[in-house]
C-alpha cells in the first residue's frame, strides 16, 4: 500500500485529533443536580469502580469510536492506494480476442466473458486524473476487439466508463483469429494523439494487452518489441471434438444420390466415441458411432496433431436441401459440433455451342452432365433475336471461334475469339506458347493440371484492370474471366484445335469446371456454403425489392440492394444456417461452416512466439492495482459514527 | 391573648386538631426511671419524698428522724429509716437537624423533622416533662431550654416555624453543646437525615450516657431512597458544593442502593449495641402514622 498525499494526512491529524479530544472533554458537559450529599454515591462510584474494571473503558467507548471514526477519515486524507504504479501516464491498447475458439465454455461462461472480465479489472486499475490524481497525467487506453479483422471498440480515452462500455459491447463471433491488422491498427493508433489529448502526439510506445487464449494463426508474421505487448492467457482445456471438413455433394452418376462426407478431430488427450448425426432440412437421417482416436503427442520439432477420423454417408434426396451434420455430445466449443452444406437440386445445364464444327469440344461437353446441348452455327447465332435467350434461355454460351456480333445476357465460354465490347483487346498472335502459371486453386481449374499444355498459335490477350487472370503463358494471360454487362465471359485465347489439349485429361476437367463454374454464376446461387464473415451476395434483385436473411439465431435482416441490383449482407460472423428470401424466388440457404483446424484447436498457448521473440503468458491474471482506498475507508467511517450514535442514545436511555 | 392565638395557629400549622388530640393521650417513656431535678410525675430510682413506699434502710446518724419507722422500731428496736419513691421529673431533649441536607427531597425532610419535633414536643410538654429543644447544623442554632407544660406551645410552635434550613452540618459540634448543657436525666431524641462526612459516631457517642436514653431518628427524602437520576450527571453537594460526577447506569444504581442499606444498618447497628434505639423514616410517610404506631411500638411513646 501506497500513499499518495501522506502530509496532507499527518495535517489534518496534527489538527484534528488534539480538536476532537478537546472537544469530546468540552462535550461532557454534565447535568447538574443537587442532592442532599454526595457521601453515598462517591461511594457507589467508588464500588461500581473497583467492580466493573472495564467501566472506564466503556465510558470512553465513545471517544475511542469517535477516534477511530476520524482515523479512518484521516487515513482515507492520506490517500492511500493499494499497489500504486507510479510514473507518468501510461497508453495501452487492450486487445480482446473475439475468434471462435474464445466462445469455448471450459470457463465459465466462456472464455470471452473471462477475457471481458479480466480486461474491466485491467481498465480499472488504470489511474485516472480526478481530484485524488494517482500520476501527473492519467493512463489512456484503446480497445480492439478482432477476430480475422480488427475492430477499434474505443479510441484512446481516460474515461473508464467508455472504456467499459466499449468492453461490454464485445460480441462473440466465430471467425478465425489473425492478430496482424490488429496490431497494425494499434500501432497507427498509438501514434496519432487521441481525441483526449488535443494535437501534442505521444512520444512513446503504447503497450499492448492482449487477451486471447492464443490460438492465433499469424503470429510468425509479427514482430514485436519487448515489452510492447503483454499476453493474458485464457483459457484451460483443450478437448474438443470438432468437425472439420464437411462435404454433401451429389453423385456423378446418379444426380439424386447425395455423398456426405464427415472429417472429425478429436482434441483432447482421451479416445473419444461420439454419436453423429445427419440431417436433411431439419429431419434425421443417420445416426452414426465413431470413436475418434485422442491427439498424437509430437515432438520438439513437430507439433501435437489431432486424432481424426473420416465419416461418409450416402443418401437419396432430390431437388433441394440443407444437410445438416451434427456431433452430439456437447463440448467446451459448440460452434465446431455442427456443419452445414447447401445441396443444389440436380444440375440441369442448357448449353448452347456456337461452332462450325469442333467434335473434340462438342464430345467434351457431352461428357458433363448438362441436361441438353444445342450444337448452333454462328451465322443461324447471329440471326437469333435476343428474345430468343429470354424465353428458351441457355445456362451457358460456348462460343467457338467465333465473336458474335451482339451478346445477350449470359455465361460465356469463348474459345480463340474475343467478344466485343467487353474491353478485351487482342493486340496480336503468338505462337509456340506453354503454360508458365495457372491457378490451380480456382474453382475453374481445380484438379485440372496444365503442365504439359502445348499451343501452336494464341491470341494475345490485353485485359482490362478487373479481369482475373487464370492461366499464363509466358508472354500474355491464356485463360481469364472477365465480366461486363451482368455477362461472364471465361475467356481462353486460344483455339482447342491448335493445341493439345484435346489429349489432355485436363481438358474434359477445364470443360466440366467451367461449365458448372459458369452455371452457378448464372443461376444466381454462387457458392452456397461460406466461411465466416465472408458475405452473402445476391445479383439480380427486383428494382425496389428487399432481401431479408434469416440469421441462425432466428433473426431477421433486411437488406436494401444497391443501385446495381446486388444485395450484400456481411454479418456472416456466427457459424449456422443463413436463409435468403428474395422476393419472388424461391428461399436459398447459406451454409457458414467454421471448418477451421485452428480454431478447434482450443488449447490454450503458455506462450505466443511471433517472429521477433517469444511472449509468455502472465502467471497469474490481472491484478487490481491502482486501487485508491479512500471510499472503504470514509464508509468505515460512516459506520463507526453510527455505531457511536446508536451507543449514545442507548446509553442515555438507561 | 392574641399572640397565643396566633402561634397556636401556627402550631396547627404543624400539627393538625386531631392529631393533637390523639397526642394527648400519650406520654413519654423512659426506659431506664431516671432521676429529674423536680419532683414530677415519673417515678425516679432515687428514693425521695412520695406516697409509694419503695424500701427500708438502717438508720445512721444525722437522717431526718421523721422518716424513722416507729412500728419496726416497737418490733425489732431497731432504728429503720422509710424510704420512698421520689415521683421526679423527665428531660426531653430533642436534638434537630436543620442544616441545608435537610431541605431537601419532596416531600422536605426539613419539613418532616419539624412537624415530628413538634409531635414529641407537644406530647411531652402536655405531660409536664422538662423540654428542651436544640436546632442544630454546624453547631446548635436555636434552643428552647427547660420549657415545661402547656404554655410553651406557642413558643416551640413559633421557634420550629420561623427556623429556616442553612448551613452545613457539624453535628459533632452540635452534640458537644447539647451534651455540656444537658442537665438532669431524660431521653435524648436526634433528628437528622445522619448523612455526615465527619462521621457520627464520636459525636453519639457523647449522647450515650447513663442517665439518658437515646432515641436516634432517620429521616431520607424518597429521592435518597430511589433516587430517579439519569444520565451523564454532575452532583452537587448543597452543604460543601462537593462534585460528584456520575453516569447513572443500572450497576450504579444497584451499588448506590446497596451502600444506602449498609449505611442505615451501621446506624443502627452502632446504636443498638449502645442499648440506643434506631428508627428510620421516611419523608414521604405521614407523621401521623409514625408517631402514633412506630414510636409507640419501639416505647419511645406510650
Amino acid at each position: 500500500m501506497q500513499w499518495l498525499t501522506p502530509f496532507v494526512g499527518l495535517l489534518a491529524a496534527a489538527v484534528a485529533v488534539p480538536l476532537l479530544l478537546l472537544l469530546y472533554f468540552l462535550k461532557l458537559k454534565r447535568r447538574e443536580a443537587v442532592v442532599s450529599s454526595t457521601l453515598l454515591w462517591k461511594r457507589a462510584v467508588q464500588d461500581l469502580q473497583v467492580n466493573a474494571p472495564f467501566q472506564r473503558l466503556r465510558r470512553n467507548l465513545l471517544l475511542l469510536l469517535q477516534l477511530l471514526a476520524l482515523t479512518a477519515m484521516l487515513v482515507a486524507l492520506a490517500g492511500p492506494v493499494l499497489s500504486l504504479d507510479r510514473g507518468p501516464g501510461q497508453r495501452y491498447v487492450v486487445l480482446i480476442d473475439r475468434s471462435a475458439s474464445m466462445n469455448a465454455t471450459d470457463v465459465t461462461p466462456s472464455r470471452l466473458a473471462e477475457a471481458k472480465k479480466q480486461a474491466k479489472v485491467f481498465v480499472e486499475s488504470l489511474r485516472s486524473s480526478s481530484a485524488m490524481a494517482l500520476a501527473d497525467r492519467a493512463d489512456h487506453a484503446m480497445v480492439i476487439a478482432f477476430d480475422r479483422h480488427a475492430r477499434v471498440m474505443c479510441n484512446f480515452t481516460s474515461d473508464k466508463r467508455q472504456l467499459m462500455v466499449a468492453i461490454d459491447a464485445i460480441e462473440a463471433g466465430d471467425g478465425a483469429s489473425q492478430l496482424s491488422e490488429a496490431v497494425t491498427i494499434a500501432r497507427a493508433f498509438a501514434q496519432s494523439p487521441g481525441p483526449d489529448n488535443g494535437p501534442r502526439s505521444d512520444e512513446g510506445l503504447a503497450r499492448m494487452v492482449l487477451f486471447s487464449d492464443g490460438c492465433i494463426d499469424d503470429l510468425d508474421a509479427i514482430a514485436v518489441a519487448s515489452d510492447e505487448l503483454v499476453y493474458h492467457r485464457i483459457g484451460e482445456s483443450a478437448d474438443n471434438i470438432a468437425i472439420t471438413a464437411m462435404k454433401a455433394r451429389r453423385s456423378y452418376e446418379q444426380p439424386e444420390q447425395v455423398e456426405v462426407f464427415v472429417s472429425l478431430a478429436n482434441y483432447g488427450t482421451q479416445t473419444a466415441a461420439r454419436d453423429v448425426q445427419l440431417g436433411i432440412d431439419g429431419d434425421v437421417r443417420a445416426v452414426r458411432s465413431v470413436t475418434i482416436p485422442p491427439r498424437q503427442e509430437g515432438d520438439e520439432t513437430q507439433e501435437w496433431t489431432p486424432g481424426k477420423v473420416a465419416v461418409s454417408f450416402s443418401l437419396t434426396h432430390e431437388g433441394q436441401g440443407v444437410v445438416e451434420v451434427r456431433q452430439l455430445e456437447p463440448d467446451a466449443l459448440a460452434c465446431d459440433d455442427a456443419a452445414w452444406s447447401v445441396l443444389d437440386p440436380p444440375p440441369k445445364l442448357s448449353v448452347l455451342l456456337v461452332t462450325e464444327g469442333n467434335p473434340v469440344l462438342e464430345s467434351s461437353l457431352r461428357a458433363c452432365p448438362i441436361a441438353r446441348l444445342d450444337p448452333c452455327a454462328p451465322a443461324a447465332f447471329d440471326a437469333m433475336e435476343p428474345s430468343a435467350f429470354s424465353l428458351s434461355p441457355y445456362d451457358v454460351i460456348v462460343l467457338d471461334r467465333h465473336a458474335p456480333l451482339h451478346l445477350p445476357r449470359s455465361c460465356y465460354l469463348a474459345f480463340g475469339a474475343v467478344p466485343a465490347e467487353i474491353d478485351v483487346n487482342s493486340p496480336g498472335e503468338l505462337e509456340n506458347q506453354v503454360i508458365v502459371d495457372w491457378r490451380s486453386r480456382h474453382p475453374v481449374l481445380q484438379y485440372a493440371n496444365l503442365t504439359n499444355l502445348f499451343v501452336a498459335q494464341t491470341r494475345a490477350l490485353q485485359l482490362p484492370r478487373d479481369a482475373e487472370v487464370l492461366a499464363e503463358f509466358g508472354e500474355s494471360p491464356a485463360i481469364a474471366l472477365v465480366r461486363r454487362h451482368g455477362s461472364t465471359f471465361l475467356l481462353v485465347g486460344f483455339d482447342v484445335l491448335a493445341s493439345n489439349w484435346p489429349f489432355e485429361p485436363s481438358f474434359v476437367l477445364f470443360c466440366y469446371n467451367a461449365l458448372s463454374y459458369l452455371a452457378a454464376q448464372q443461376g444466381g446461387g454462387g457458392p452456397h456454403e461460406l466461411a465466416v464473415a465472408e458475405p452473402i451476395v445476391i445479383d439480380d434483385v427486383a428494382a425496389g425489392g428487399e432481401v431479408a436473411v434469416t440469421l441462425p439465431d432466428a433473426s431477421t435482416v433486411q437488406v436494401a440492394p444497391d443501385p446495381g441490383g446486388t444485395a450484400r449482407f456481411p454479418g456472416t460472423y456466427r457459424v449456422g444456417l443463413y436463409a435468403v428470401d428474395v422476393p419472388e424466388e424461391p428461399r436459398r440457404f447459406y451454409a457458414v461452416n467454421l471448418a477451421d483446424e485452428n480454431e478447434s484447436r482450443i488449447e490454450p498457448g503458455d506462450e505466443m512466439t511471433f517472429e521477433t521473440m517469444t511472449v509468455s503468458a502472465q502467471p497469474q491474471g490481472v491484478q487490481r492495482a491502482n486501487v485508491p482506498l479512500w471510499p472503504a475507508l470514509v464508509l468505515t467511517a460512516l459506520v463507526l459514527a453510527c455505531v457511536e450514535w446508536l451507543i449514545y442514545n442507548k446509553k442515555a436511555r438507561i | 391573648m392574641p399572640g397565643t392565638r396566633s402561634t397556636t395557629r401556627k402550631l396547627t400549622e404543624l400539627l393538625d386538631a386531631r392529631f393533637m388530640a390523639r397526642l394527648d393521650s400519650l406520654d413519654v417513656l423512659s426506659r431506664k426511671i431516671l432521676q429529674g431535678k423536680m419532683q414530677g410525675e415519673r417515678r425516679s430510682k432515687k428514693r425521695g419524698q412520695s406516697v409509694e413506699f419503695a424500701d427500708h434502710r438502717p438508720y445512721v446518724a444525722g437522717d431526718d428522724l421523721r422518716f424513722v419507722d416507729w412500728n419496726v422500731y416497737g418490733r425489732l428496736d431497731q432504728l429503720f429509716l422509710k424510704l420512698f419513691l421520689a415521683e421526679q421529673d423527665l428531660t426531653v431533649h430533642l436534638l434537630t437537624d436543620v442544616s441545608m441536607s435537610m431541605s431537601v427531597g419532596d416531600p422536605s425532610k426539613a419539613q418532616f423533622v419539624k412537624r415530628l419535633s413538634a409531635a414529641l414536643g407537644y406530647v411531652s410538654l402536655v405531660n409536664n416533662n422538662r423540654v428542651t429543644i436544640s436546632l442544630f447544623a454546624d453547631g446548635v442554632r436555636v434552643r428552647l431550654a427547660n420549657m415545661r407544660g402547656r404554655a410553651y406551645l406557642p413558643q416551640m410552635a413559633e421557634m420550629l416555624l420561623t427556623a429556616d434550613c442553612g448551613g452545613s452540618s457539624d453535628f459533632e459540634k452540635a452534640c458537644r453543646d447539647a451534651e455540656s448543657r444537658r442537665i438532669g436525666s431524660g431521653i435524648t431524641i436526634v433528628l437528622s437525615d445522619f448523612l455526615f462526612k465527619q462521621g457520627y459516631e464520636a459525636a453519639l457517642r457523647r449522647l450515650i450516657g447513663a442517665r439518658y436514653d437515646l432515641y436516634v431518628i432517620q429521616v431520607l427524602s424518597p429521592q435518597e431512597i430511589e433516587p430517579k437520576l439519569v444520565g451523564d450527571l454532575k452532583l452537587l453537594d448543597i452543604e460543601d458544593a462537593d462534585v460528584a460526577e456520575i453516569t447513572v447506569s443500572s450497576a450504579l444504581l444497584k451499588y448506590y442502593r446497596r451502600n444506602l442499606a449498609a449505611y442505615c444498618a451501621e446506624l443502627n447497628e452502632f446504636c443498638t449495641r449502645r442499648g440506643a434505639v434506631y428508627v428510620r423514616a421516611n419523608s414521604a410517610d405521614s407523621v401521623e402514622s409514625l408517631v402514633l404506631n412506630y414510636l409507640r411500638r419501639v416505647r419511645l411513646l406510650a
